[in-house]
């Protein structure tokens, strides 16, 4: 691993990128030059470490932890307690750091690439792993872990975080993808939400809640991918296939586009959602103040009606996405982060780290504390059996929402990533929803030039 | 021969003493140098030649890298996305030097003038914005722009409808520019505030004699006699525009907004860098930006007749 950097001119590896790095510094100093010191403000990154305890019989092995998500931190922290007290061997001090989302990235990479200073555990999100499955890869393999666990898996979730059938990360969650319905307003426009099955049914209802409430039936995203990628990838679309071929322009990918295009343009039951994405400020207020019936999002979303939209409790529903066909998938996956072990880790603590992250990401306690802790949905079928995931949701009609959940995953579609994953989901987020959408645009040439743009990336 | 031996001695022995090594002023001077050439040397000329010598190599992946010949800038000819960049930022420098020449150096003579009390007051509240984080900015200008946002209610006073600011690729530009001129109108009437007050105060009294009137005598003296710090202005401001890369990241997130409106060279170069890893074709573009820079800069210096021998 790291031939160049590591053996033969240690120093050399940074070089590529203190050069480039030269560059941008040159293109990021404003006209005082310290933008990058501003840029910086506010942004630190914030440290929190354990203490070791004296009493633990096991070895004290120290892990590094980086991440981009306050709440990642605190979940570690309390799964390295758990293991300690429950873990003779080792006694995990974790030395966790929270940094911006673009920063945290970055720097893994230029650690990584100069050779020294990568942390030993790392998050890394689905839109930037596959940057680093890129020529050596500087992750442990983690298939072994999985493998333990991989019967009781929703395997799909493995799938974004492989190279070659080696796994390579592990996520925080499912992100079953959803359908959220504003009750009241459905009521409001005499549409029962049951009767909503179909693509149709759903457009049938949007222009029954169109005629006769304020509202649109939802909202599309043009500066962000979830509008268009969540129903690509029902429709047995995405980005790239199991076999690693990018599919951007593939039919099943024109046919969801064409569902969307025709919600906005001919149905006209659905708007170009509030600054252009659906974690805007102006998005939350305007979904709170029932501008819309519904949205589709993935599961970790209702952690977003609780936090920002305080009138939507008790109205909001929890469905399968409407079916394109009859039997087809109701569901897929969306966002994602991979708990990764860096090859630049201690090979003494190599073995505490993989111990660690198996209890912390794949036990059974572990992926429930996924749900009461982070409020996202576990990836282990087995859990959802649990009392602390069967209860009633009052903000959500009172329905125990994890079970229906699990009741869509045998018609969950895989989402497969691939080398240039990173660079498709940028077509998909700043062009092809934007001029579908706004400009009216046709899916098949948007998705056509969407494509070519990646291709000629190599 | 020992006359002339003799006179040399004598002529030596009439001069100071050598002062001790530490003493000599080259010896000085290069003490006092030494430090930050060394760090310059290191961390802007090594890094900014080997990156040129980057710009001809493959990099993807860490640790592989061949040598790719001039691939990386044929592959910018036809680099959709470069030359949107492109675009966007020759849009917004163009904007830039539009609004933030002409502005400031008004703005900046009137708070010379006795048109206004509490002179100072003003410059700092003008200056206010250079010193807020970025961070606050960002958030600030999110809920000014917004559609329902207060820049949409001040130009509903005068019939403009409401326009979607963040969410329209061709209002992406004039989104940056308008950020870029309550970020940098202050600084630049600090510039141009110093270049007049160099301006000596005979002048606009024997004008006053001719019967010049305010108006005549900002644009006949304080106009061209300020052409030095325009220049440095205009210099400044065209580096800032193509070096755009904070504003679109802090208004969009993800630096490229609208339907790509908002990105610029920079962003696709840090994009380019750090989401494609492609360490070599992301010189490149480092190498053609600079290389536009700098063309740029030399007519500018050309036009405001920086070569001429006066």
């Amino acid at each position: 691993m790291l031939a160049l950097t590591r053996s033969r001119r240690p120093w050399l590896g940074s070089v590529p990128v203190f050069a480039v790095l030269a560059l941008v510094a040159a293109g990021c100093a404003g006209e005082d030059g310290n933008s990058i010191a501003e840029l910086e403000e506010g942004e630190d990154t914030e440290r929190q470490a354990m203490e070791a305890d004296p009493e633990h019989e096991g070895e004290d092995v120290e892990l590094e932890f980086w991440t981009f998500v306050d709440a990642h931190t605190d979940f570690m922290m309390a799964r390295a307690e758990e293991f300690n007290e429950q873990n003779s061997e080792y006694n995990i001090i974790l030395d966790a750091s929270t940094a911006d989302f673009e920063e945290m990235h970055d720097r893994l990479l230029i650690a990584l690439q100069s050779g020294s200073g990568a942390p030993d555990i790392v998050d890394i999100e689905i839109q930037r792993f596959a940057t680093f499955l890129r020529g050596d890869v500087p992750l442990h393999p983690l298939t072994d872990l999985v493998d333990k666990h991989r019967d009781q898996l929703v395997e799909e979730r493995t799938a974004p975080y492989q190279l070659d059938g080696v796994e390579y990360g592990i996520d925080y969650h499912l992100g079953t993808w959803v359908m959220y319905y504003n009750n009241e307003i459905l009521e409001e426009a005499g549409v029962d939400v049951d009767s909503i099955v179909t693509w149709d049914d759903y457009i049938e209802a949007g222009e029954q809640v169109v005629e006769n409430t304020d509202a649109a039936m939802t909202s599309i995203e043009t500066t962000d991918r979830f509008s268009v990628l969540g129903l690509m990838l029902q429709n047995g679309g995405g980005t790239y296939n199991e076999n690693n071929e990018l599919i951007l322009d593939s039919p099943e990918n024109v046919e969801a586009l064409q569902l969307i295009s025709d919600m906005v343009h001919e149905h006209e039951i659905a708007e170009v959602a509030e600054g252009g994405m659906h974690h805007e400020t102006s998005y939350y207020e305007a979904l709170n103040d029932g501008a819309y019936a519904s949205v589709w999002m993935p599961q970790w979303y209702v952690t977003r009606f609780k936090d920002f939209m305080p009138e939507t409790e008790g109205n909001m529903l929890i469905r399968p996405l409407p079916e394109f066909e009859s039997g087809e998938f109701i569901s897929t996956m969306g966002g994602g982060t991979g708990t990764a072990i860096t090859t630049q880790i201690d090979e003494d603590k190599l073995d505490a780290a993989k111990q660690f992250l198996e209890f912390a990401k794949l036990e059974y306690d572990s992926q429930v504390a996924l749900w009461t802790e982070l409020g996202f949905d576990p990836f282990r079928t087995d859990v959802y059996d649990d009392p602390a995931l069967t209860e009633p949701d009052p903000w959500f009609g009172g329905e125990p929402v994890m079970t229906n959940l699990r009741d869509m995953f045998d018609r969950l579609a895989p989402e497969y990533t691939g080398p240039r994953y990173p660079e498709a989901i940028v077509q998909l987020r700043e062009t092809v929803a934007y001029e579908v959408v706004e400009e009216g645009a046709s899916p098949e040439e948007a998705l056509r030039k969407a494509t070519e743009e990646v291709e000629a990336m190599d | 021969m020992s006359i002339a031996t003799t006179t040399r001695a004598a002529r030596s022995g009439a001069r100071k003493p050598k002062p001790p090594f530490f003493h000599r002023p080259p010896v000085v001077a290069a003490v006092f140098l030494l430090p930050f050439l060394a760090l310059f040397v290191v961390f802007r000329v090594y890094a900014v030649g080997y990156a040129v010598v980057l710009s001809f190599q493959d990099i993807e992946g860490i640790g592989v890298s061949e040598w790719a010949g001039l691939d990386n800038y044929r592959r910018l000819l036809t680099d959709s996305t470069f030359l949107t960049a492109l675009q966007n930022t020759a849009l917004y420098t163009v904007g830039t030097l539009l609004i933030l020449i002409p502005l400031p150096f008004v703005l900046a003579a009137v708070l010379r003038s006795k048109l206004v009390a509490r002179q100072a007051m003003f410059r700092s509240a003008f200056f206010l914005p250079v010193l807020t984080s970025l961070v606050v900015v960002g958030v600030v200008f999110s809920l000014l722009l917004a559609t329902n946002g207060l820049l949409n209610s001040f130009l509903g006073l005068f019939g403009v409808p409401e326009q979607g600011w963040l969410e329209t690729r061709h209002l992406a530009v004039p989104a940056m520019i308008i950020m870029a001129t309550w970020r940098w109108t202050g600084i630049n009437i600090i510039y141009f505030t110093t270049g007049l007050s160099n301006i000596p105060n005979e002048l606009y009294e024997s004008a006053s004699v001719d019967g010049a009137g305010p108006v005549r005598k900002f644009w006949h003296l304080s106009v061209p006699l300020s052409k030095p710090i325009i220049l440095f202005v205009t210099v400044l401001t065209l580096f800032g525009g193509f070096q755009l890369f904070v504003e679109p990241l802090i208004l969009w997130g993800t630096g490229g907004g609208p339907g790509q409106g908002g990105l610029s060279i920079v962003v696709h170069l840090y994009r380019t860098a750090f989401t494609s890893f492609q360490l070599g074709y992301a010189s490149a573009i480092g190498v053609v930006l600079a290389l536009i820079i700098m063309a740029l800069s030399i007519v500018v210096l050309k036009l405001f007749g920086f070569f001429k021998k006066d």
